[in-house]
């Protein structure tokens, strides 16, 4: 038996975490969930807001009432009356499930309805239903490879950069995602959710963010070896800076037609961080590639890749010198 | 209802053993686990027929030739007529089992044996015929899940023939006794499952393939 | 048909060849040498007392439901204790590499930490499927292989036989896992795999096929044990016990059963696709030809979700049955429990798709999953407050199982409210994938972990007939707990910070300290460990002063506390007549505690047989040659399989019969041993010749090479 320390008084202890969920360090800016930059990741963040509340308070009643009945009811110390019959009552069963039905039902409506259509990937309502009349949304391609992304501005001479993103703000920015070997997930924790890119297959995703900043962009699923280099910088950055950046990118002498897009697309961990640009890419590179892959194109992965990294750093190493 | 102690209790009265239990039913045990399986196995074909749905799409098939260019239903209408018969043959030899007779079992099971084998060489061929067009599992997705879901059958019932043999040898060898009784009986279950998955696959992979 | 390989192959040993086993490798050939060493040291160990022959007549061949209970869930705690190493490993990694410089401290051919990129994958993958499959699965298998046939007033499992088998291809699995450590390697693609990076093209070793492989042989064994459960359950009731006296424990079990013998196939086929398309060249999940790699997402959830709650459902028994026996009450809302779990387990079928929300399937259907996946919380939250309210008015009694078992209930909570975050499309889709999720199903998966150690702690003394130490029970409890907040509760923060998981190398610094934080968790966690041991080792020690009569914990409740401890060979001596639910408390009240049997009735047994562990031992040849490729021995080894089989069964398994008289002097030696702790145990027959006794060897008692009993004739 326990002395005098019960149990109990440790209970509160592992309560506290969930109070620091709820209130969140937002104003630190490593927290990235609680500090949403972009329309939809600001609307993820408020219902998931509504969500922990709702649960919370049941949860956490649910908590509180196991705590206090482990103190009163604790044997020999007569707190409580003992009644070793007491195992049923309609009334508190009818309340186990009404209370969870309707938590669940008012959650259905109020979160998951309205959520899913407030930050559909294809067509997120809280960027469509205010698109300005003015300033057209930019469409930009993404094809991810192992391990690099690559970013393509149709509307801006077909452009690309490699590894970096950059956007204007107050704008929509319509993105189209493909992969040329493995499924990986496109994510900017601050500006918008989650989504598969896909070898063979095209997604879909919009952005719209008015805060100017540089973001974290990640590989969020995994797609092998070079994963955890898979990193993109977002720039959110005002119209006339975005115009500028895209001239000097324009005019950028490196080009790239599908041949060197299958050198591009080779394996290769990016831990030296570049960022290439591309005045131009390949008309229809996007749609090329979906084709190829889908006839089956592969970029394999060498075997020494898979078993020991030193002959990968070595060639790493070499290449980067050079 | 359920409290612990409401009625008063007799200690005279009580039964607190089972004096007399006899036991399980060893059969019906049995029976009732290969009904399990049966489910289980199931679930293993529903899964095969939900991947044979999914890649059954034109785009599924690739450049490659869709089952409507290389099903031959009148053909496999045979073998369905093999199995059946199979079948039928198998019901024969349970019900000479209830009026005892060895030799009406083990000729049942004998021209069951015959039909299956027969349904196993039809499918062979028709695999080697398919092979010889370039019908390859290797050429599409589609064709991949095509070969898939018959296959995975067609060694069911290669399966289900090497039981059979096995339960010859073991009829002959002891005669009806509990054991063999009981794997006849969970045979004629598995033998009849795999007829109803041909059913399924006989009417969705080849007439709904040929038509489509 | 077959592929072409990317590296070499020899018709004689496949793709294995010398270079395949890591012997430069720093930390993996010691580990090696140690592990070889200590094999040996226990072969010889063995060799000296002499206990080959024991092993054999005794475990390797039994086919008594306790015994392969026991087996179960040792090799659970020993796969829990692998698990946890690679868990420190990945703990370890994180914490040396995170940063933004790229010079590091390359060792091993790591670009970060200590640990590759493809290793550090391995070793996540190895641990979830481990975790999962072979540490919970055989935890739970094993304690209700024991606990389900006695709370039913059983003999034994429907199909002793086919119980052995299911542990020894389990056990085959386990080998398979634990040989990839050494030659060859793992998967790195996490434990249930994408498609297309699985293909050949993009993981071109063995670590797949062995990740194939393993999978397979637990889905093989555990839907055998499925069956076998629920045939024990439906058929082998003894009298009196109907469907509504049934102890929750059993009713979670038949639950959990109903969703593994329906879900497995779908496993089964996932990953025979997976197969096909590795070594016959198919397209089932390429991203060309026509393949879909979406199916196979489709095709493993559907079996991964079910699979979640197969390992919760026990689990939620088990503590349906301490938390009852020690607030001294029956269990609150009995029906709704049962029905709550059906419930459970009916829903779980049509929320698989929860898993890849962020796949962009519409937001129709990502609603209608969501809101499927919520409803699991309503049974869910039903079990809590019962669990709750059978505590209101009662007398509660903290000893070590409570504790854990209340710990359950608190991760089960937080696990609750994380999942339910992660069950809406609009919050999923920016903690998807990241360690938020990680911290979730730990939440979740812990507490069935707590849960387990509740019940081997409360039924210990039922099967060894001896108390595990209370104090020590408790030091381990606020050990762990304590690892386990340090642990979780910065990976819930982690994920807030945007910490996405997999991370071999975490790029941001910020997140630094927090991994500091749980790198201590990590320390507490290996005290936990070594106090976990200690436990044992004072258990049995003091085990004199410990034992227990039939009720060990005096306010025990369901039938399994009426049969002696530690329980006989036989279960029961005669089979009870079941007056109620809560039996073992309705025989206390009204002081029938005591009453045995007076007459007794011959009963059949069946015989050990050592066809298990040769099937099992065929199927790790079977999965070993796949894996490497080597055709002839595969081909071999299931022929050979196959042939056992059908010799098995031609010889049948008579069984052997116990005479009534026999029966009655076991009953009263047992009920001897119980009261003195040391006169010797009843001794049954076994097929191999051997005996069965009960547990007295295991705690040192040597008298276990006595004949089979005196009368007892073979049947045959
Ligand atoms: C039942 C399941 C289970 C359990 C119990 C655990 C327990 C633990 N897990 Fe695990 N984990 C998973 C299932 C589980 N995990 C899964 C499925 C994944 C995902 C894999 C993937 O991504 O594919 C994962 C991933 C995962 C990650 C990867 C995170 C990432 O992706 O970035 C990490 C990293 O920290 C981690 C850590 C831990 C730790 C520290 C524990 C600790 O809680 C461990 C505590 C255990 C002990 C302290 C051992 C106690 C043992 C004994 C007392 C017995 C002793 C016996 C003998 C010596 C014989 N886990
Ligand atoms: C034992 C294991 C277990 C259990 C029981 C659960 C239970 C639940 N899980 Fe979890 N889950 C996993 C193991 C488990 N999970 C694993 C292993 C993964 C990831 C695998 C991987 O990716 O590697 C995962 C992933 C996972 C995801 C996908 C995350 C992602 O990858 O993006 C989701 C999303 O919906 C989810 C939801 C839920 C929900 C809603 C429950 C519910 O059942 C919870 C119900 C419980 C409660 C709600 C608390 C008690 C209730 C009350 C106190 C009453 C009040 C309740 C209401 C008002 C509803 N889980
Ligand atoms: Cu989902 Cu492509
Ligand atoms: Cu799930």
């Amino acid at each position: 038996m326990l002395k005098k320390a019960k149990p109990g008084h440790w209970r509160y202890l592992a309560l506290a975490p969930l109070l620091l969920l709820l209130n969140g360090c937002a104003k630190h800016s490593a927290w990235w969930i609680f500090n949403p930059q972009g329309v939809g990741a600001k609307a993820s963040y408020d219902y998931m807001m509504i969500d922990v509340v709702v649960m919370l308070s049941i949860v956490g009643i649910t908590a509180l009432l196991i705590v206090w009945f482990m103190w009163k009811y604790h044997k020999g110390k007569n707190r409580g009356s003992y009644d070793g019959k007491w195992e049923h009552s309609n009334k508190l069963e009818v309340a186990f499930w009404g209370i969870p039905i309707a938590a669940v039902a008012f959650l259905s409506w109020a979160v998951a309805v309205h959520g899913s259509f407030a930050v559909n990937p294809y067509n997120p309502t809280v960027i469509t239903q205010h698109m300005k009349p003015k300033g057209d949304p930019i469409d930009i391609d993404v094809i991810a490879t192992d391990w690099q992304w690559l970013f393509i501005y149709p509307q801006f001479h077909n452009m690309a950069v490699a590894n970096e993103l950059v956007v204007p703000a107050h704008t929509p920015v319509f993105f189209k995602l493909t992969s040329t070997a493995v499924t990986t997930d496109f994510f900017v924790p601050q500006l918008v959710g989650m989504i598969d890119v896909m070898p063979g297959m095209r997604t879909k995703d919009a952005l719209e963010s008015s805060h100017l900043g540089t973001y974290q962009g990640i590989a969020a699923d995994y797609c092998g070896a070079g994963m955890s280099w898979m990193l993109f910088k977002t720039h959110v950055v005002s119209m006339a800076d975005f115009q500028h950046w895209a001239k000097g990118v324009e005019s950028s002498p490196n080009t790239m037609d599908y041949a060197q897009f299958n050198r591009f697309a080779e394996p290769y961990i990016n831990v030296h961080n570049k960022t290439p640009v591309y005045g131009h890419v390949e008309k229809g590179l996007f749609n090329h590639l979906l084709l190829e892959v889908m006839n089956g194109k592969k970029w394999p992965l060498p075997m020494f890749m898979t078993e020991n990294m030193f002959h990968y750093l070595k060639l790493q190493a070499a290449e980067h010198r050079a | 209802m359920s409290s612990a102690h409401e009625k008063p209790v007799d200690p005279d009265q009580v039964v607190l053993w089972s004096d007399d239990y006899e036991g399980h039913d060893v059969i019906s045990t049995r029976t009732f686990g290969f009904w399990m399986y049966i489910l289980s196995d199931g679930m293993l074909f529903a899964t095969l027929f939900a991947a044979y749905g999914v890649l059954s799409y034109s785009h599924s098939y690739y450049t490659g030739p869709t089952p409507a260019q290389f099903v031959a239903p009148w053909y496999t209408f045979i073998q369905t007529m093999a199995l059946f018969l199979s079948v039928l043959a198998y019901g024969f030899s349970m019900a000479a089992m209830k009026t005892g007779s060895k030799a009406g079992v083990i000729n049942g099971i004998v021209a069951s044996m015959v039909l299956g084998a027969v349904f196993i060489g039809l499918d062979i061929h028709d695999v080697l015929r398919m092979i010889s067009m370039g019908v390859t599992p290797e050429v599409s997705g589609g064709l991949s899940a095509f070969y898939a879901l018959t296959q995975v059958h067609a060694a069911h019932i290669f399966v289900g023939l090497i039981w059979m043999l096995v339960m010859l040898y073991q009829i002959l060898k002891k005669g009806f006794t509990e054991d063999v009784v009981g794997r006849l009986i969970s045979l004629r279950m598995f033998w009849q499952f795999q007829a109803v998955m041909w059913v399924f696959i006989y009417v969705f992979v080849y007439l709904w393939g040929y038509m489509s | 048909m077959l592929v072409n390989l990317p590296g070499p192959w020899s018709p004689l040993l496949g793709r294995l060849a010398l270079s395949e086993i890591p012997y430069t490798n720093p930390i993996l050939a010691p580990l090696f040498v140690i592990i070889v060493l200590a094999g040996i040291a226990l072969v010889v160990g063995i060799t000296y007392y002499g206990k080959w022959g024991y092993l054999w007549k005794e475990w390797f061949t039994t086919v008594d439901h306790k015994k392969l209970g026991i087996m179960y869930i040792i090799l659970g705690l020993i796969m829990l204790f692998r698990g946890f190493i690679d868990g420190l490993m990945m703990r370890t990694q994180q914490m040396l590499a995170v940063g933004s410089g790229h010079n590091g401290m390359p060792l091993m051919g790591a670009i970060h930490g200590y640990l590759a990129p493809f290793h550090f994958g391995q070793i996540y993958s190895a641990h979830g499927l481990i975790m999962i499959l072979l540490a919970a699965t055989p935890l739970l298998v094993g304690i209700m292989n024991i606990i389900v046939p006695l709370q039913i007033g059983a003999r034994d499992m429907a199909y002793p036989y086919l119980n052995a088998l299911g542990l020894w291809i389990t056990a085959a699995a386990v080998f398979l896992i634990m040989i990839s450590l050494f030659v060859g390697d793992f998967s790195h693609n996490g434990w249930f795999g994408y498609a297309p990076i699985f293909e050949l093209a993009y993981s071109p070793g063995v670590g797949v096929d062995y990740w194939i492989w393993t999978l397979e042989l637990v889905a093989l064994g555990t839907t055998l044990g499925s069956i076998n459960f629920l045939a024990t359950v439906v058929k082998m009731r003894a009298p009196g016990v109907t469907w509504t006296r049934l102890p929750v424990f059993t009713w979670t079990a038949v639950s959990a059963n109903i969703i593994a013998l329906t879900s497995f196939p779908c496993l089964q086929v996932a990953l025979a696709l997976v197969g096909a398309d590795r070594y016959l060249g198919t397209h089932f999940f390429t991203a060309g030809f026509g393949g879909n790699l979406m199916l196979y997402t489709n095709l493993f959830w559907l079996w991964g979700h079910p699979e979640v709650y197969f390992v919760i459902l026990p689990a939620f028994g088990m503590i349906s049955e301490v938390i009852p026996t020690f607030s001294e009450k029956p269990i609150f809302g009995y029906i709704t429990m049962v029905l709550a779990s059906f419930a459970i387990a009916g829903v779980s079928w049509i929320v698989w798709l929860h898993h890849f929300f962020t796949m962009g399937m519409g937001p129709y259907v990502s609603t209608e999953f969501s809101v499927a996946t919520m409803l699991v919380g309503i049974p869910t939250g039903v079990k809590v407050f019962n669990w709750t309210f059978t505590m209101y008015r009662g007398r509660l009694t903290f000893s070590s199982a409570m504790i854990w078992s209340i710990g359950a209930l608190f991760l089960l909570l937080i696990g609750g409210l994380t999942g339910m975050m992660l069950s809406i499309p609009a919050i999923n889709y920016m903690v998807h994938n990241s360690v938020f999720v990680v911290a979730h199903f730990h939440m979740m998966l812990l507490c069935i972990v707590y849960a387990v150690f509740s019940a081997i702690i409360f039924w210990f003394p039922k099967v060894f007939g001896f108390k595990l130490n209370e104090a020590w029970g408790k030091i381990m409890f606020w050990l762990f707990s304590a690892g386990t907040f340090l642990v979780f509760f910065p990976m819930f923060m982690l994920g807030f910070m945007g910490e996405t998981r997999r991370l071999d190398w975490p790029f941001n610094l910020q997140w630094a300290p927090w991994f500091d934080i749980q790198e201590v968790g990590i320390a507490v966690y290996v005290l936990s460990v070594l106090a976990f041991l200690w436990l044992i080792y004072v258990s049995i020690r003091d085990r004199a002063e410990n034992r227990v009569g039939a009720d060990a914990w005096g306010t025990s409740r369901s039938l399994e506390w009426i049969t002696d401890s530690p329980v006989p060979f036989y279960n029961f001596a005669m089979v009870p007549h079941v007056n109620h639910r809560d039996e073992a408390a309705w025989r206390r009240e009204h002081g029938f505690s005591d009453k045995r049997p007076e007459k007794f009735a011959a009963i059949h047994m069946p015989n050990n047989t050592p066809v298990a562990i040769v099937i099992g031992a065929l199927t790790f040849v079977i999965g070993f040659g796949l894996t490497w490729r080597i055709w002839w021995l595969t081909v071999a080894a299931l022929v050979l399989t196959v042939l056992v089989m059908i010799y098995r069964s031609g010889k049948g398994d008579p069984g052997y019969i116990i005479t009534a008289e026999e029966m009655e002097k076991m009953d009263r030696e047992s009920r001897q041993k119980m009261d003195d702790g040391h006169a010797p145990l009843p001794k049954g027959g076994g097929y191999t010749g051997g005996t069965v006794t009960a547990y007295s060897a295991e705690v040192g008692d040597p008298g276990s090479q006595s004949t089979p009993p005196g009368n007892s004739r073979p049947l045959s």
